[in-house]
């Protein structure tokens, strides 16, 4: 049957109308994962009541242990009053969490999750009579997006053309996939910052600005962080970055990133929380002094899609952790038979399961998300801007010079296929140690921040340090 | 207060561990896994309520306290089957949330001089705070254990004589006066 599909289905319309589709359904029961995982580390149960029977008497009257709590959610959002308060801008209202959804989802189609497809493919050339066009004939066979392998390979009695080809298991397979992540992701904070300008309300637009100097302090060591990686394999395409990670060290331990570069994938973990405005760093919408932050003035569907899309770029940004540091796919026996070629796989059976391992390694990142959402309060403003400025940055930057010497003392380190060798991942293993270990030492040796708490002297105010007072009763008193 | 009773707290200076962060926010990481495994593994605190109640509980596993729990109000009655209550107004005067509504007529009995033609209590105004018990000086007015009390209307939860005295006959069997 799978190959019935490939061969009936053009490429595109399965790749790009299935995987957001799951896409949004994993978005749904994310939101039901969020509120049991809050409830387990609270010692609760969480939600467990919502069925499928949505109150009709036909449907079976099972609770199914709340798996349909997230249809349940979603009706509500659907049925619920659309409020716009008086005074919003009405169309920047409406757009802005139209903006945020769309960027969120653009970014998902250069993640990598099947690794690439080769196949062949026999068209009927009989009809042309010269070479020339017996091949161009075959060459325009060839399906939306894939790329020709070789030259069209006519049969003896020149009836009949088979060409090989390949396609990326992905939506859009861009070379300068990261780049692409890194932009659309941070054009979903124009949502938060438009939606906060346009309620016409303090908090909402105090959680506007917040996003904004979050995003710009978090930007930058997630982008020297992923440098480290991009200066390793010299590639921005995220399929290549994953294909040159599919590899083993010593014959046992995989390729994967994690293992050579802890402290940058720690850097990079820390950054995607504040990219996709999670806690600790989700001052935009913070509860607690903000009401509900960039969307106080937002209800029904509006709402929702501001909800999804949170949801929806913390899969972006853990599918491309995984990408950069747990190697994407790459499983044992997902590996295509060439060795130089690791994606290359001509069975569609290989590019599912690639998907599903992709999906499970993405949920164990958002359960991180999650995990660490329910265990660590939000950070204060400044200390926000100190950690960013005076913690992950020079770290980062440290990283990433690091990196640097590593890969020149080794010299020619990558092979034709973007994949380095053990000595390097060592060095760099060492290189992490060594960089976390002086950011230790630093630590202590830096002079202390300066006081951000301090009190701001108002005029009269009793709070005010005596000043040189002029009474000496009244300085008795202090 | 003297001197000496007051205690200066000095903040507490943060350790190199605190200071870096990660170990700290692992520690904290580590505690709510804790808790988690110990829910998946069966241990929550969770009663399920319609199922499960707190009234079949042992105090020490999370039940109720019948000894001090508050719940909705009954009048008593006395031995011949009449309410007890005097209509001295003590109870709505010492309720704090002015919810207790007494009309007072002259008793058709000999042994008191007034009995309440009207006793209204809006539950929803109420506070369950047993003031009112305190105050009766003849153990008419009691709160009961019943707290899962229901209502479509407001309307309906204004509870009148006759539905409190009817609560008195659904509860003296398990809460004698």
């Amino acid at each position: 049957m799978l190959n019935w599909i490939e061969s009936n289905i053009p490429v595109w319309v399965y790749i790009t109308l299935i995987i957001p589709a799951v896409v949004l359904g994993m978005v749904a029961y994310m939101i039901l994962l969020e509120r049991k995982t809050a409830s387990w580390v609270q010692d609760r149960i969480g939600p467990n009541r919502v069925g499928f029977s949505f109150g009709l008497p036909f449907l079976p009257q099972f609770h199914f242990w709340g798996l349909g709590q997230p249809m349940a959610d979603g009706m509500k959002f659907l049925f619920k009053e659309d409020y716009r308060p008086r005074g919003v801008d009405r169309i920047l209202f409406t757009l802005a969490p139209i903006s945020m959804m769309i960027a969120v989802l653009v970014s998902i189609a250069v993640v990598p999750w099947g690794g690439v497809k080769s196949s062949t493919m026999t068209v009927d050339v009989r009809n042309q009579t010269a070479y020339g066009a017996k091949t161009a004939a075959a060459r325009s066979a060839l399906p939306a997006g894939a790329t020709l392998d070789g030259q069209p390979d006519l049969s003896i009695d020149g009836s009949t053309a088979t060409i090989a080809y390949h396609y990326p298991f992905q939506i859009a397979d861009l070379n300068i996939g990261i780049l692409f992540v890194l932009a659309t992701l941070s054009l979903g904070v124009y949502g938060v910052v438009i939606g906060g300008w346009a309620s016409n309300n303090k908090y909402s637009f105090l959680g506007g600005l917040r996003a904004t100097a979050n995003m710009i302090s978090y930007e930058i060591p997630l982008a020297l962080a992923v440098l480290c990686i991009v200066l390793t394999f010299g590639t921005l395409s995220l399929g290549d970055l994953v294909a040159s990670q599919a590899h083993n060290w010593l014959g046992f331990i995989p390729a994967w990133n994690i293992f050579s570069q802890p402290l940058t994938f720690v850097m990079f973990l820390i950054c995607i929380h504040a990219e996709a405005n999670r806690s600790p760093f989700d001052l935009a919408e913070c509860e607690q002094e903000l009401v509900g932050g960039y969307h106080t003035e937002y209800s029904a569907m509006r709402f929702a899609l501001f909800f999804l899309a949170e949801y929806a770029g913390m899969i972006t940004t853990s599918a491309v952790c995984v990408a950069l540091f747990f190697g994407g796919w790459d499983f044992p026996g997902l590996r295509g038979p060439d060795a130089a070629h690791p994606q290359i796989t001509a069975s569609l059976l290989v590019c599912v399961l690639r998907t599903a391992v992709f999906l499970v390694k993405t949920l164990v990142i958002i359960f991180v998300f999650m995990w660490v959402r329910w265990s660590l309060p939000r950070f204060r403003f400044d200390q926000l801007m100190m950690l960013a400025w005076r913690g992950l940055i020079p770290i980062s930057l440290s990283l990433l010079a690091m990196t640097a010497v590593a890969i020149y003392i080794v010299g020619d380190h990558r092979d034709a296929n973007l994949q380095v060798g053990g000595d390097l991942a060592l060095l760099l293993l060492a290189g992490n140690v060594i960089v976390g270990g002086l950011s230790l030492l630093v630590s202590r040796l830096i002079p202390p921040a300066p006081d951000t708490n301090r009190r701001v002297t108002v005029a009269n105010s009793r709070f005010n340090k005596p000043a040189v007072s002029a009474s000496p009763a009244i300085a008795s008193i202090h | 207060m003297r001197d000496s009773d007051v205690k200066v707290l000095q903040e507490p200076t943060l350790t190199l561990a605190d200071q870096f962060y990660l170990p700290q926010v692992l520690k904290g990481l580590g505690t709510t896994m804790k808790h988690l495994l110990r829910v998946l593994g069966g241990t929550d605190r969770v009663i399920q309520y319609p199922e499960e109640r707190r009234d079949d509980l042992p105090v020490d596993k999370g039940g109720m306290a019948f000894r001090t729990y508050r719940g909705v109000h009954r009048l008593n009655k006395d031995e011949e089957g009449r309410v007890r209550c005097v209509a001295c107004f003590m109870c709505s005067t010492a309720c704090p949330a002015h919810c207790i509504h007494i009309e007072a007529e002259e008793s058709p009995w000999p042994d008191r001089e007034k009995y309440p033609r009207k006793f209204d209590i809006d539950e929803l105004r109420c506070i369950y705070c047993g003031m009112c018990e305190e105050a009766c000086p003849v153990d008419a007015i009691e709160l009961t254990h019943t707290y899962d009390i229901i209502g479509l209307t407001r309307a309906e939860m204004i509870f009148d004589k006759a539905k409190l005295l009817n609560i008195y006959d659904q509860t003296i069997k398990l809460e004698p006066m």
